[in-house]
């Protein structure tokens, strides 16, 4: 909902600018931002959390407006990063969203010998500020469709950035304590792959999904929803919760998307008798 | 013309707001536009209004505002009815308030927006000004208590306007209104700042409150046929609202989790509506039914219930959108997946409805708004508008004579 940023002065404060937002299908973005009157050299900045900053020049574009473009060829380091606009060297301005245009990334499909995956997804901050979610993966496990069977989870995705081998596997670790790890079976063809979580192993607690492509001796790659437009998947993308008599009691699981959109299980122990 | 809008809140959300900045913009091109908020609450309006309107409120809520604690706000509304929606926020002071600016104001037309300040309009208003009462709902959505009330205020308007024909209908047919000019004028809606939708997406959009009325639990179990049948289309669902849980029940009940999925509110919604190829609207009742123009000015053709009393005024069945039966999940999946499976039909819809929901752009609103006022008004008021026709026009010259003049300074300047 639309409030106010906490303790902003009437008048005092320069009010913060409008960006419109355009994504290309190749993971890239533009940013334009009117009413800025030739304010002279400018800037658009992104600044990550823990302080990282990138600087991207704005440049006039039509309708006496500012443009700043990040290719996808640039880097933008995993995070979330806060968007301001700097001009000359005053301080940097917060701005606000305004209209964004990102129907290229609702049904993204790189290659899928593409070396790496980028996604930046704008959007609205909890203050009602533009940000942009940035995932930068090579190589990445894409997931897709999940199915909730009689006791299990089935997955199905796509893989990026490397094949997959005659053993290649999934890992389901455990988040914290003992760290017990499964293994199940991979299933596909090309870069599809399916693999199925039988509930009744899992204690209670998160459990992480990994898929290892090339089997024990490649890397391991980390389960994660990147290819759309929606930068939060967890309120959206929602599974149903399967109670399971498992090794450890009565349980319920489900699967859910973390804050960073990787997948994982949550398993949760119920009071009724197993 | 001085136009002046009486309105409850400008400064929140709503569809009255959105509607009637929209409108009160159109106007602001020829027209000395003001919009008068009964109270206000925050510091700035969520919409901007476009800096040529005029906007003040008569009661001042906010944190830090000189109305906040006033005893009169304690104290019950006599003017404004009792058996209106919003009746506990009114109060002597409003009814006070709103009086003394009926009384004073110098606009030609004063617009009321809702049925508790049309009251005020049609009882307070100085003589002079044109009286324009606004519903935005229907008078069906009204008590019996509320519309006895109205019966009695509403011969004192000049002209009344209704979001519908059928409710103009209703109007004429079940209120005796002699010399009160009533007119079904829809809501304006701006043409998007995106291009519209290329129809390639393989998703179907709906959006609005999650409340019954809406019927998103029909739209949910049609969606279970179309998937059956086309298993790669998908739905978006966005807003929020009390239904939310129920229809997350719904979704994983018929295990629809990979196809149906509740967005949760946008804004603005345009960027969400070119997501798709296809809009739903599965309401028991709309009163005008903006979501419908919304799409179809992002260029998706509408697959609507056809219930009372907006969609078949905005839609032309068969051409521009869809008719579906209302309460009927079978005859909206028929809808959806006739346009589906014929991708030339449904592209040919959606231009259809590109074009044919101009008509509902603000400024063509907005002279149906200028002839409605002109053909209403005593002669006085008629003068003055021409004359003020004039007058923008001389200023306008005016303008480009000096805009001319400094350029001519201009180039005379060493560079």
């Amino acid at each position: 909902m639309m409030t106010e940023a906490p303790g902003a002065g009437r008048e005092r404060i320069a009010a913060p600018l409008r960006a419109d937002c355009v994504a290309d299908s190749a993971g890239g973005l533009t940013f334009d931002i009117g009413g800025t009157d030739d304010p002279g050299p400018a800037h658009l900045l992104l600044r990550r959390r823990d302080g990282d900053e990138i600087a991207l020049p704005l440049t006039p574009a039509e309708g006496g407006r500012l443009r700043a473009a990040l290719p996808s060829s640039v880097d933008l380091p995993e995070g979330r990063w806060d968007a301001y606009a700097q001009f000359a060297e005053g301080t940097p301005r917060h701005l606000t969203p305004g209209c964004n245009d990102l129907r290229s990334l609702v049904d993204r499909a790189p290659g899928e010998t593409a070396p790496r995956i980028a996604v930046r997804i704008p959007y609205p901050t909890r203050q009602g500020t533009l940000a942009v979610r940035s995932w930068l993966r090579a190589p990445h496990a894409e997931a897709g469709e999940l199915r909730i069977g009689e006791g299990e989870l089935r997955v199905r995705g796509r893989m990026y950035g490397t094949g997959l081998a005659e053993d290649a596997y999934a890992e389901v670790r455990e988040r914290g304590g003992p760290r017990s790890v499964l293994r199940a079976d991979v299933s596909g063809s090309a870069a599809d792959f399916g693999f199925t979580v039988p509930y009744a192993p899992l204690a209670p607690g998160i459990w992480d999904l990994w898929l290892r492509p090339a089997g024990e001796q490649g890397p391991r790659v980390r389960l994660a929803r990147l290819l759309d437009d929606v930068a939060d998947k967890k309120p959206v993308f929602r599974y149903p919760r399967a109670a399971v008599r498992a090794e450890h009691g009565a349980v319920e699981a489900w699967p859910y998307y973390t804050v960073d959109n990787d997948l994982s299980v949550t398993v949760s122990a119920t009071d009724r008798p197993a | 013309m001085h136009i002046s809008f009486l309105i409850h809140n400008a400064y929140g959300i709503g569809g009255t707001n959105r509607t009637t900045y929209n409108l009160a913009t159109a106007l602001a091109d020829q027209h000395d536009v003001e919009i008068v908020s009964v109270f206000r609450h925050r510091d700035a309006p969520v919409f901007a209004p476009d800096p040529r309107i005029r906007l003040r409120s008569l009661v001042d809520l906010r944190a830090d505002g000189p109305d906040r604690g006033h005893g009169e706000l304690a104290r019950p509304a006599r003017i404004f009815p009792r058996a209106e929606g919003r009746y506990q926020q009114y109060s002597l002071l409003t009814d006070r308030r709103i009086g003394e600016h009926l009384a004073s104001t110098e606009a030609d037309v004063v617009v009321a927006t809702r049925p508790g300040l049309n009251v005020h309009l049609a009882r307070q208003i100085r003589r002079g000004p044109l009286r324009v009462g606004q519903e935005h709902l229907t008078l069906e959505s009204h008590s019996k208590a509320l519309r006895l009330v109205l019966r009695g205020a509403y011969p004192d308007l000049d002209a009344f306007t209704t979001t519908t024909e059928a409710d103009a209908g209703a109007y004429r047919a079940r209120m005796r209104l002699p010399g009160v000019r009533v007119e079904a004028l829809p809501n304006p809606v701006p043409a998007p700042a995106l291009a519209p939708a290329d129809g390639s997406a393989r998703w179907v959009v709906a959006a609005g409150r999650l409340a019954p009325v809406k019927r998103y639990d029909l739209l949910v179990t049609a969606f279970d046929r179309v998937r059956t049948e086309r298993p790669d289309w998908r739905l978006r669902i966005y807003g929020g609202g009390e239904q939310g849980d129920e229809l997350r029940t719904l979704v994983d009940r018929l295990g629809l989790y990979n196809h149906v999925y509740l967005m949760g509110p946008a804004h603005p919604i345009e960027p969400e509506w070119v997501k798709g190829s296809i809009a739903a609207v599965t309401s028991r009742t709309e009163s005008f039914g903006m979501t419908i123009v919304e799409a179809m000015r992002c260029g998706l053709p509408v697959v609507s219930t056809d219930c009372p009393h907006g969609p078949r005024e905005i839609i032309r069945d068969g051409v521009d959108g869809r008719l579906v039966e209302p309460g009927s999940a079978d005859s909206v999946a028929r809808g959806l997946l006739e346009l589906i499976d014929d991708g030339a039909l449904r592209r040919r819809m959606a231009a259809a409805a590109l074009r044919n929901a101009a008509r509902f752009d603000p400024s063509r609103i907005a002279e149906r708004y200028e002839s409605l006022f002109l053909s209403t008004a005593p002669r006085g008021i008629r003068r003055r508008a021409t004359l003020h026709r004039a007058r923008v026009t001389l200023l306008g010259g005016a303008q480009a004579a000096l805009d001319a003049g400094r350029g001519a300074l201009r180039k005379g300047r060493p560079a």
